[in-house]
């Protein structure tokens, strides 16, 4: 109870309040820009966090995402073009009831949803991740490296793209974490004489290259989005608790399934909104109306990658394994501040524990007024030409990379990763992955060659601890996955020819 | 959709021949330029780029110095990553990736990769520019270089873009400067504050 009241304390300072509303604001413009992602906003933040005091470097990471998440369906909904990936599985339902007239409707649910779905996932988070901290306490290196792998692998089915091309990219993500002296040995490796390679490639450069510099680049060879046509908005929440209980049901399932893609590392809201989207479809009662403007889906999704932003702090605090992108960034901003994630977070920074849930109730809560007048002032901040966003986005690229070492190396870096980013994206070959390759290599290096020492480089201990092998089972049939739906595939593809032919 | 109904003036001149009007369409759910003639790198060219990589990762990777007395040493990981790219590069390459793909999920076409391709070098080349001239000129003159290269290749007018290289360094040097206190370098030309 001290610790709640601490939390209180902690969270109602000035400047976490300020930091929150500032961060809100910031997330809800970045969101709505299309291109710019909520990803891509939270990295952009790091230089900031760093002059900030532990509390509010985290309430301005978790507000800034949770915005943007939200703030990604505005432009969805009225161009038909998602503001962030994670809008991006209902934006063509969305659109559709704009057509409809009922663009209220539409922007109404992803807020009212999106608010439902962030507190239903805070307080998975709030129940889940004590109970898994005793868990994680009995943890050794095999469970780590299981876990590090998994997260890798769930990575590589997040993308919707070929499987082979994701590993691809995740393991170009891991050989660019084996660059410097970063390795159990302290060998340098890759480093072709240069002494800034010595220290590893740091993944916020790389990050902020393949997220927004990328993105610059996009925006020199493809047209300017249109611009949006003015209209008045009737009342934004006027049926959405009429919605709530008509899709009470469908509501649930998306907060569920968001918090379990959540807690698995390295899926996050995009893969969540995917998931859901093509549930609700499947198990809606009414499924031809979906594509034609029907709000189920946009019900079930919306609540969904809210509700996985939050539960994907779980494996984040709990092991320092990003849930995803935007985690990945955070527990670099954790370890910088002191709270280095793992299950002692929790018994001996409880406060610190509890403002945080503090934090995401709150950035849920405030944004619904803040998400009303966005989607009213919509018109005009996406107005904001393109030629006068992305330059200044470049410019904060080459500063945020400079700030977080001081060397110039870092803002090269930037630039060779947002070349990569852009290539890689361009010929399909998804950049998350990557990403998280780059992350986490450290880790699966270090859990693997001390597992491996351990063990006398014997591999069977890898799959005989209990949770380990519960763990390795996990993260094969993420790598299987692909081969059965391909086999399952084919099959029913021959089964169908075959009835065909007989007919 | 092409660029004359976006409702954006291309610049007259350079750009408008850099950017010709082509028969593309525009996915806007996904955001990426979907197009008949596409001269994208093949998946043999990407395929192969991954194997050489693997191969020298690996090589290069087994002749670190083992540590003595321990059978796993720095070269296991990159061996093994090594490997992994190379048999992947190779999938790729033969084409059997995309069997594995569901047909909507095909969406990395390229856009117009002819001349118009080039213009995506700009912020990469600024970012450069900027490692190379930010000690000498100073982070203001860089900025405002950066800004305003990068805005008229986006196809600003001066107009609005000449306004924003002079603002956009002057408001970015205040809040890096001032309130996160990095320091960026003088240079030619000093902030006031």
């Amino acid at each position: 109870m001290m610790d709640l009241l601490e939390a209180v304390r902690l969270v109602a300072a000035p400047d976490v309040l300020i930091a929150i509303f500032a961060s809100a604001v910031y997330g809800l413009v970045v969101g709505s820009l299309p291109g710019l992602s909520a990803t891509m906003a939270t990295a952009l933040l790091v230089p900031v966090t760093f002059w900030l005091s532990p509390i509010a470097a985290v309430a301005t990471i978790i507000t800034a995402s949770a915005m943007a998440i939200f703030s990604g369906d505005i432009p969805g909904c009225l161009l038909r073009i998602p503001g962030t990936p994670a809008s991006a599985a209902y934006t063509d339902e969305a659109y559709a009831l704009t057509r409809k007239g009922q663009a209220e409707l539409a922007l109404g649910a992803g807020l009212w949803f999106s608010a439902i779905g962030g507190i239903v996932g805070t307080l998975s988070l709030v129940l889940m991740a004590p109970l898994l901290a005793e868990m994680a306490l009995s943890f050794s290196t095999f469970e780590y490296f299981w876990l590090a792998f998994l997260g890798l692998m769930c990575a590589t089915l997040v993308a919707r793209s070929s499987p082979i091309k994701a590993i691809a990219s995740m393991l170009l993500g891991l050989l660019v974490s084996c660059i410097g002296m970063e390795n159990p040995a302290g060998t340098p490796r890759f480093t072709f004489g240069i002494t800034d390679l010595l220290g590893g490639i740091e993944p916020i450069p790389a990050l902020v290259g393949v997220f927004a510099v990328s993105e610059v680049m996009r925006a020199m060879v493809t047209p300017e989005p249109p611009p949006l046509p003015r209209r008045k908005f009737g009342s934004i929440l006027a049926n959405q608790w009429m919605l709530t209980k008509k899709y009470q049901w469908p509501m649930w399932r998306g907060n569920v399934v968001g918090i379990i893609i959540g807690v698995l590392p390295g899926a996050g809201a995009d893969m969540a909104a995917w998931v859901s989207y093509a549930m609700s479809k499947r198990f809606s009662k009414e499924p031809e109306k979906f594509g034609t403007g029907h709000p189920e889906g946009l019900v079930e999704a919306g609540a969904s990658n809210n509700a996985s932003l939050a539960s994907g702090w779980v494996p984040s605090l709990l092991f320092g394994i990003p849930g995803d992108t935007i985690t990945a960034i955070a527990i670099g901003v954790l370890y910088m501040k002191g709270l280095n994630p793992g299950p002692t977070l929790f018994t001996e920074r409880a406060s610190s524990m509890y403002a945080l849930y503090l934090i995401f109730i709150l950035a849920n809560i405030i944004m619904i007024p803040l998400g009303i007048v966005m989607i009213r002032l919509a018109a005009t901040v996406l107005r904001a030409p393109r030629a006068a966003v992305m330059p200044v986005i470049m410019l904060l690229c080459a500063v945020g990379a400079f700030a977080t070492g001081s060397n110039l190396f870092s803002v090269l870096l930037v630039g060779v990763f947002g070349c990569l980013g852009f290539v890689m994206e361009r010929n399909g070959y998804p950049v998350a992955a990557l990403v998280l390759g780059i992350v986490m290599g450290t880790m699966v290096e270090q859990n693997f060659i001390t597992s491996l020492i351990k063990s006398d480089g014997d591999i069977l201990p890898f799959f005989e601890r209990p949770v380990s092998g519960v763990l390795a089972a996990m993260t094969f049939g993420a790598l299987l996955w692909p081969l059965g739906i391909w086999v399952w595939n084919r099959l029913r593809g021959r089964r169908m020819a075959a009835g065909g032919a007989a007919e | 959709m092409d660029r004359a109904a976006t409702g954006h003036k291309p610049a007259p001149g350079r750009s408008r021949r850099r950017f010709r009007p082509q028969a593309s369409v525009l996915d806007w759910a996904t955001g990426k330029q979907v197009q008949g003639v596409s001269v994208h790198l093949s998946d043999r060219v990407t395929g192969g780029v991954l194997v050489a990589l693997g191969a020298a990762a690996a090589i290069a990777g087994s002749r670190l110095p083992a540590v003595p007395g321990q059978e796993v040493g720095p070269a296991a990981f990159p061996l093994l990553i090594g490997s992994g790219l190379v048999i992947c590069g190779a999938l790729i390459a033969f084409g059997i990736g995309r069997s594995f793909e569901v047909p909507e999920e095909e969406e990395a076409p390229p856009g117009p990769w002819r001349l118009g391709g080039l213009r995506a070098l700009v912020p990469p080349a600024l970012l450069l520019f900027y490692v190379l001239a930010a000690d000498r000129l100073g982070f203001l003159l860089t900025g405002a270089v950066m800004v305003f290269v990068a805005a008229f290749a986006l196809g600003a007018r001066p107009r609005l873009a000449l306004p924003l290289a002079i603002v956009a360094p002057l408001l970015v040097h205040l809040a890096f400067y001032k309130l996160l206190r990095v320091p960026l370098p003088e240079g030619l030309l000093a902030a006031p504050w």
